[in-house]
């Protein structure tokens, strides 16, 4: 399928007069209707309004290119909101353009709207007053929050008030802050009116399903309530070290919500290493490491969990992405029993990917929000780094 | 090993992905033949790369020929090789993927081979913790069903191993018998060592997103609903039809032909879907009551008058997508004298409070201009003509369009007023397409339909009654015309849309064909 449908901008996007989008839309319209007859009109789908925050003319860019791949899964009016509060002179430039995906010979284009609002200066007060009527009435206003910490000034509140769906990536969120905090915070201040879902998260939803799976056999359930030691390894000196780290840190608050740990606390045992925390369950003390590694050939997409189980069976779960980013090799070794390993396929998805996933989704995530609860407290405590 | 204290894995809970299934194994009988190589093993294969089956996953194959575990191994990783087209670096894969095979030889009727079977399966449940959950596949010919079932039960491998914790399933492919007798003997063999729960009849044509989004278009909209009745509906068409023509499946279709193939299974399975009532759950039971119910009202074609409501075609010689092609009676392995019907046209009527005098066309064919599924229900004309004069000509009846091949969508045809200052009325298309607007690749059938046994979904498996009820229904015409040999049967070019008896069969009531 996805060699048959081609997503082609219509056009340059064109300067739009701000006062008047909405007439400028339907022009762009016109413009892509195939017959002048009016005999056949071009057919426009549209599932929700995805509102993107952007803070960088080069995260508007990579944006747009993104649009085209989301809105072939799912058509949307996207309004990307370029902010420049400290800019000037004040004042809002926009323009309007659509994405249109051509199908096979003889089928109808399906076109989704685009619309880029750059606001400078003071005039990003006004911003709601632009962006609110432009949204699609009577479908779903996603915000996609492209950048760093979530802290929404208040010129954004009352586009917040209408957002019935948050999209944050903490996988730009800077480590070593207290953004993962904060977000826990806002996430828990607005649920049952805001759904907040993470494309981190989502990155990590494969994962947790392949270690989930080893435990769908009753019989393995035991370790699980058994374990009693948690490794995760990133790949040292990886571009992609922030993503990772962050990943770690939900991988760790989901395994300590779901199977009811209790956070002790943390501790630096070395200068170079992310902190080791601490958790009490069941069955005593659940030790979480986070390790560096120097992977040889690397190339930022080495990522390895490993489960260990004490008592007087102690068994090793574990889960690794080599260099090549494609194949996952997991491995139970159970003492008595012959090891029982796979290979699957696990690429590093790509940002239009999952974003389209969580689009689709739409629905409350209960474990991001437990999962996010206990990382809130891991990072504030006092040894932490 | 201890027992576990947790009923659910808590770490499976609320993970927003299609969920994989229960820890099992699955048996293929057969495992020797074309089906596992070209169909079973990639099918497996894939969605064992691709995550979707669970930790531990095995496969047990059962044949008469001698071969052992690796033997096997060998052959289905050359089978994924050839039939996917594997890129380069799948070897990790393949190998992972040939870990979980292992193979029994033995002969169908010797009890040793079940007892061998047995005791593999128990193995599996300890080492690679299975968990007792067992699929077995039947992938023999029908004949090899009773005698495979009876060994099963008599070794107890028909019952859940860990009952109320386990299952025990069983999938048989169609042809579900060559008649009504045939049917009900097959079905009486099998439903004495299983229970009709535990049974999952294969049909595959009908992919599960086509069957879903009829009935999220029919019941998650309150808009349809309403109108979705003889008051508004002036006749339902369904046409499933093909370019290709029989191929190297010319000994199976002399012996099956259209209605067999097509007509029986899958064109009434998508009139049952249309024509149901609401079912009060979207759960197997409960829809596949209600298309059992829409069968039981079908009234049969009066066999006197038969003509007026069945047509039979076979194609003669033509061009196909520019090329030559031969008649059916020249095809490989097919008598130049045969009389089995390549296309078939009806019209049926549904005896209900819903459907009373709503026509229902049907019709389906090999070597037809272009391979399309499509039911078009036409709703009534206008009571009363507001609009005269010349531009007023273009008023046409409402179409409700539902595209299920080759582009599964959704169109309405609507009349609309061109802009302009005169009355010029013409009718225009909305249109929907899936896979145009949300363009995710849809899953192949074989592996949609595994996942969907394994995981417990009996949605797009028929039901005993379905099947039985199907053939009381066509059973009566195919014995007619084997009576009527060759008499009554039409030719048609290969490459056009059938024979002109069935633009007659239509057009005798005032209607026409809706363009394809």
């Amino acid at each position: 399928m996805a060699g048959s449908i081609t997503p082609v901008p219509l056009g340059e996007p064109r300067p739009a007069n701000v006062a008047e989008l909405e007439a400028e839309l339907s022009a762009l319209w016109r413009s892509a209707a195939d017959d002048s007859t009016g005999k056949t009109a071009v057919t426009r789908a549209c599932t929700l309004t995805l509102l993107i925050y952007v803070e960088s003319d080069e995260a508007a860019y990579e944006v747009n290119n993104l649009v085209a791949e989301v809105t072939r899964q799912n058509p949307c009016r996207t309004i990307i909101m370029r902010l420049e509060p400290e800019a000037s002179p004040s004042g809002f430039e926009a323009w309007v353009s659509a994405h249109c995906h051509l199908p096979l010979a003889g089928e109808k284009q399906v076109c989704s709207e685009q619309i880029t609002i750059r606001a400078r200066g003071e005039a990003v007060q006004g911003l709601a007053s632009l962006v609110l009527p432009l949204t699609v009435s009577g479908l779903p206003i996603f915000l996609w929050w492209r950048a760093g910490s979530f802290s929404p000034p208040s010129y954004l509140d009352q586009i917040l008030r209408v957002t019935q769906h948050v999209i944050v990536d903490t996988a730009r969120f800077q480590p070593g802050g207290m953004h993962l905090k904060e977000l826990a915070e806002w996430s828990r201040k607005v649920a049952g009116k805001v759904q907040v879902t993470d494309l981190n998260w989502a990155r990590l939803t494969p994962w947790r399903d392949l270690i989930a799976q080893y435990f769908d056999s009753p019989e393995r359930r035991p370790f699980l309530e058994r374990l009693s030691a948690v490794r995760i390894e990133y790949e040292q000196e990886s571009e992609r070290l922030v993503t990772q780290r962050a990943q770690g840190l939900l991988l760790t608050g989901w395994l300590a919500s779901r199977l009811g740990w209790e956070f002790v606390m943390s501790e630096r045992r070395d200068a170079a290493q992310p902190r080791t925390f601490y958790f009490k369950s069941a069955s005593g003390v659940v030790k979480v490491d986070r390790v560096l590694k120097k992977v040889a050939g690397g190339c930022g997409v080495c990522f390895a969990i490993e489960l260990s189980s004490g008592g007087s069976s102690p068994a090793r779960f574990s889960f690794s992405r080599g260099a090549d980013g494609k194949v996952v090799e997991t491995l139970a070794e159970i003492p008595g029993l012959p090891s029982l390993g796979r290979s699957v396929r696990l690429e590093v998805l790509e940002e239009a990917e999952i974003l389209n996933e969580e689009l689709k989704l739409g629905v409350r995530d209960q474990r991001y929000e437990e999962a996010l609860g206990v990382v809130a407290r891991m990072i504030a405590s006092p040894a932490s780094v | 090993m201890a027992e576990a204290t947790t009923l659910v894995n808590p770490l499976g809970e609320g993970i927003r992905i299609h969920r994989t299934p229960e820890p099992c194994v699955m048996v293929i009988f057969g495992a020797s033949g074309d089906l596992t190589e070209r169909k079973l093993g990639p099918a497996l294969f894939y969605l064992s790369r691709e995550r979707l089956l669970p930790a531990g996953f095995s496969v047990i194959g059962c044949a008469r020929t001698p071969a052992t575990n690796e033997d096997f191994r060998g052959k289905m990783g050359r089978a994924v090789k050839k039939y996917l087209n594997l890129s380069e670096g799948s070897d990790a894969f393949v190998e992972s993927f040939g870990n979980g095979l292992f193979y029994i030889s033995g002969d169908f009727g010797d009890p040793a081979a079940y007892g061998q079977l047995k005791s593999l399966l128990d193995r599996l449940d300890q080492e690679r913790g299975t968990s007792g959950n067992r699929l077995f596949y039947l992938a023999t010919p029908p004949s090899f069903f009773p005698v495979i079932v009876k060994h099963l039960g008599a070794v107890g491998l028909a019952e859940p191993k860990f009952p109320g914790k386990s299952w025990t399933r069983i999938i048989i492919e169609k042809p579900f018998g060559r008649s009504l007798a045939s049917a009900l003997e097959l079905n009486r063999s099998v439903t004495e060592v299983f229970r009709e729960e535990q049974i999952y009849r294969i049909d595959h044509y009908l992919g599960k997103e086509t069957v879903q989004n009829l009935l999220v278009f029919r019941y998650a909209n309150g808009i349809f609903e309403p109108f979705w009745n003889r008051r508004y509906i002036d006749h339902v068409q369904i046409s499933v039809t093909e370019d290709l023509g029989v191929e190297n499946r010319g000994s199976y279709y002399e012996e099956a032909g259209l209605v067999r193939d097509m007509i029986q299974n899958h064109v009434l399975q998508l009139l049952s879907l249309v024509a149901m009532e609401p079912p009060s759950t979207f759960e197997a039971t409960s829809v596949r009551d209600e298309k059992a119910k829409v069968l039981r009202a079908m009234r049969p074609a009066p066999l006197d008058r038969i003509d007026e409501f069945c047509v039979r075609g076979q194609y003669a010689e033509g061009w196909v997508g520019g090329g030559k092609v031969p008649a059916y009676r020249a095809e490989p392995k097919v008598s130049p004298v045969s009389n089995t019907e390549t296309f078939a046209a009806f019209k049926f009527y549904i005896d209900n409070w819903r459907w009373a005098d709503v026509p229902f066309y049907l019709r389906s064919g090999k070597r037809l201009a272009k391979r399309v599924s499509e039911i078009s229900i036409q709703f009534r004309r206008v009571p009363h003509l507001l609009f005269r004069g010349a531009g007023t000509d273009g008023i046409e009846p409402n179409v409700l369009a539902l595209h299920i091949q080759p582009n599964e969508g959704i169109s309405l045809k609507f009349c609309a007023k061109l802009p302009g200052s005169t009355m010029q009325i013409r009718p225009v298309l909305m249109e929907f397409r899936y896979g145009e607007s949300f363009g995710a690749p849809p899953p192949t059938a074989y592996e949609t339909l595994l996942l969907d046994c394994m995981l417990g979904d009996a949605t797009l498996f028929n039901r005993s009654d379905a099947v039985d009820l199907s053939w009381e229904l066509m059973e009566p015409i195919l014995d007619h015309w084997r009576e009527q040999r060759g008499e009554g049967l039409t030719f048609y070019p290969a490459g056009t849309w059938g024979p002109a008896e069935a633009d007659a069969l239509i057009e005798r009531d005032g209607r026409s064909w809706h363009g394809l």
